[in-house]
């Protein structure tokens, strides 16, 4: 069997999962900024509070995945994305610790809440950093990585930076639609007005401007029009769906809509990323790490995967319905 | 300074910080665990109240361990790119099955553990105090044996350059696995035993919360005389384990030069070695307890670090202060133990006045002592960040000094501002004191009543108790 192949799916796995499910927490972070009133941003932070701890295991999944099974990548990875990786997990660091001391200590809470505003934004706005720096290409010599840390910030890197934000910020108020009561229900359905037109366009620009920074994905799309049609074609449907479901019922509708949406864009990329795992320049088989070692991995993932994706699951149906608005604790 | 040192400084920052709060998490999962036990068993509302105190503070620990443990998973290439290429097959599987076992475990019974005791009714809810505290154990096994690993590599091959495993049971159960795992954790369940203890000995000494107090302190008390009998027997095991396997390390650890000590031999407190000219300028010990408690006899010889050669001996400050820091905290617990079990025989435990302030300045004696513990393990380890396959030198990443340096500030000041803020919240839940435990919803606690269509909330669930 292919596993490096393997290996490389369940990275894009653990990825598409991380954004998916982050990208509605770290959205609900950034919103917070827009709300003014304490009790609608508790009641927003309480929506997350149960399950963002499970959702940023992906992230960590995904390093350590790279690590083991592409270990060449990792150590050329890392380096050259040195900077934006460092913030972005400072910045999840202190959106991290908000949760807690927002919820422990009141009379500093709209203090944490800014700052969890933006860890939020900042983290979303370095994982789009990162995505445009690995399309726009990393240098490589033999297997360390040749540039400088400042290579990644470039002005396509930062278009994808909005990009993801724009992106997470329309998970973010899909998810509040869906799980906040009355209270917030304009509040998300204003924001998912602007933000979604915002990130298609965004989208759209990115999107042109990849052409002519990437002679690779011209190539790509040359070579699998059919397929990246279908994909971009699922994209645009989706966020039409979306659209037309602002407001209206059944509330999950719109989180489905924005689900699928980001995630035919997450395939878009994987089409034209693979089989490549630094981006145009080393392959997953040329990067990968030794034979035994995957297997492990993979024995690992495929018993243990399907039970956390079982207990990930009862953990949101412990929590399912609406967040009650006065909180988990009552 | 050169981008190795400053590599090598923004590391051990990181991973000191970190390692306070898993220290923390992996004894008060385990504490809350067997608290909710008792208070299932007993239905005593005590247990309730210690549990709801621990907890908070517990989350709030675990919540700075996660995202300051987040950062460890990318360090490896951050700094130290050529040793996450080399070292990558063998450690990088092992981290993964932590992530996949116990991260995803923690994380996902977290949540229930800290909000869901209505939702989920008292059985489930200790369930999952019990997959938390899981999670906390086979996360530390499987980061042990990763480390360990380092320690003593086995189960691989070099070829071209590349690593290849050519043994998984090897490089998982490498020599020093099994005895620094249970070396951990008894140092993590220690940990939690004092701060325990020293939380309900400051309030009795106030005056405060007695039952509390007194539950806290005859608990933490008890776990910590068991304890440190056990932890001694496996230091020991641990000590000749690594004698073996990296003598450098414990060369270094005594703080004798020459190839043989002299006959008797002290056993050095203090010391001012001089790495240079191979020698003391300074030494202070007390006569032959060195040979007594390392060789067993009244007359043996120490080896000195000359044993390894200059380019392979670690920096033996560290190494030393490092062992000083730890043992002579286990000594001091070992103290607190005896006079513990003698005060509990006498029963003048909650009565003794010296006996209490002993134990309020021992609450973080478990922290700094696995401080130390971990900077012996470490800083002994070098100069071989895998010992005797790659020199910590050649592993550094091609990142600039002055990036380094500017990630090196900002890492010290978020980090700063976290023990900040922990500590800050810590000491309010502390002077709040106990809150008095609510009356929990007496569900059955059954899957059933999980995924009944219409949730308890805590209202009605207090309604329904009559309270």
């Amino acid at each position: 069997m292919d596993m490096p192949l393997l290996c490389a799916g369940f990275a894009a796995l653990s990825v598409t999962l991380y954004v998916l499910l982050d990208g509605f927490d770290l959205g609900v972070g950034a919103l917070l900024l827009l709300q003014p009133h304490e009790r609608s941003r508790d009641h927003m932070v309480d929506s997350i509070t149960p399950t963002w701890d499970g959702n940023e295991t992906w992230l960590i999944m995904t390093g350590v995945t790279l690590l083991a099974a592409f270990p060449i990548a990792y150590g050329i990875l890392m380096p050259a994305l040195y900077i934006p990786i460092i913030m972005m997990l400072l910045a999840l660091g202190l959106r991290g610790v908000s949760f807690e001391f927002r919820a422990q200590m009141k009379r500093y809470r709209r203090r944490w809440d800014v700052i969890f505003a933006i860890g939020s934004i900042a983290a979303a706005c370095m994982q789009g950093l990162i995505l445009g720096a690995l399309l726009e290409g990393i240098s490589v010599e033999g297997s360390s990585f040749s540039g400088t840390v400042f290579d990644c910030f470039r002005p396509f890197s930062v278009l994808c930076a909005l990009c993801v934000l724009e992106g997470y910020v329309v998970l973010g108020s899909c998810w509040l639609e869906y799980k906040t009561s009355a209270l917030l229900h304009g509040f998300s359905v204003q924001a998912l007005r602007i933000a979604l037109p915002l990130f298609l366009l965004t989208f759209g620009f990115a999107v042109g401007t990849a052409f002519s920074v990437q002679p690779g994905i011209v190539a790509v799309w040359k070579a699998h029009p059919l397929l990246l049609g279908t994909v971009s074609c699922t994209v645009l449907i989706a966020a039409l769906i979306l659209f037309g479901s602002i407001g209206k019922r059944p509330d999950v509708r719109p989180l489905a809509a924005g689900m699928v949406m980001i995630a035919a864009g997450i395939a878009g990329l994987a089409i034209i990323v693979f089989p490549m795992v630094v981006p145009f320049r080393l392959s997953i088989w040329s990067a990968s790490s030794s034979r035994l070692s995957q297997i492990f991995v993979l024995t690992g993932a495929i018993v243990v995967t399907p039970v956390v994706l079982g207990y990930s699951f009862f953990a949101y149906w412990v929590f399912r319905g609406k967040t009650p608005e006065k909180g988990w604790d009552g | 300074m050169n981008p190795a040192t400053l590599a090598r400084v923004q590391f051990a920052f990181t991973v000191s910080f970190h390692i306070i709060f898993p220290t923390m998490s992996i004894g008060l999962a385990m504490f809350l665990a067997v608290i909710e036990g008792l208070w299932l068993e007993t239905r005593d509302a005590l247990y309730l109240e210690i549990y709801r105190f621990w907890l908070s503070i517990f989350a709030m620990g675990f919540g700075v361990g996660v995202v300051t443990g987040i950062v460890l998973s990318f360090e490896f290439g951050l700094g130290f790119a050529k040793f996450a290429q080399l070292a990558g097959p063998a450690i990088g599987p092992l981290i993964a099955l932590e992530v996949l076992t116990s991260f995803f475990l923690e994380a996902g019974f977290l949540g229930i553990m800290l909000f869901g005791m209505h939702r989920v009714g008292p059985k489930l809810h200790f369930f999952a105090t019990c997959m938390v505290a899981l999670g906390t154990l086979l996360s530390a096994s499987w980061i042990l044996s990763a480390n360990s690993w380092m320690q003593t590599p086995d189960g691989v091959a070099v070829r071209n350059g590349r690593l290849i495993v050519v043994n998984w049971w090897h490089v998982l159960n490498n020599p020093s696995w099994l005895v620094r795992l249970p070396h951990m954790l008894s140092a993590a369940y220690l940990t939690a035993s004092f701060l325990v203890a020293g939380v309900g000995a400051w309030y009795l000494l106030c005056g405060k919360h007695l039952a509390f107090a007194k539950k806290s302190v005859a608990l933490g008390t008890a776990f910590a005389s068991v304890l440190i009998a056990g932890q001694v027997f496996i230091g020991d095991i641990l000590y000749s384990t690594m004698l073996k396997h990296q003598p450098s390390k414990m060369q270094a650890a005594e703080g004798f030069w020459e190839k043989e000590s002299a006959s008797p031999a002290p056993y050095y407190w203090v010391i001012l070695p001089d790495q240079k000219e191979q020698r003391n300028r300074f030494a202070l010990g007390i006569p032959y307890l060195g040979s007594i408690w390392l060789t067993h006899s009244l007359h043996g010889r120490v080896e000195g670090l000359k044993n390894t050669p200059g380019d392979a001996q670690p920096i033996m400050g560290m190494v030393f202060y490092g062992f000083r820091i730890m043992y002579g905290i286990a000594i001091l617990m070992f103290a607190v133990a005896t006079s513990s079990l003698w005060l509990r025989w006498k029963r003048r435990l909650f009565t003794t006045k010296w006996f209490l302030r002993f134990l309020v300045a021992m609450t973080p004696s478990g922290i700094i002592a696995t401080l130390g513990g971990w900077y012996v393990a470490e800083t002994g380890r070098q100069p071989w960040v895998i010992f005797g396959l790659l020199r910590t030198i050649d592993a550094v990443s091609p990142v600039p000094a002055k990036t380094l340096l500017a990630t090196l500030i900002a890492f010290v000041c978020i980090y700063a501002f976290f023990m900040a803020a922990f500590l800050f919240f810590v000491a309010h839940i502390i002077r709040r004191g106990p809150v008095l435990a609510l009356p929990q919803a007496e569900a059955s606690g059954s899957l059933k009543n999980a995924f009944r269509p219409h949730v308890l909330d805590s209202a009605n669930a207090n309604a329904a108790v009559g309270r």
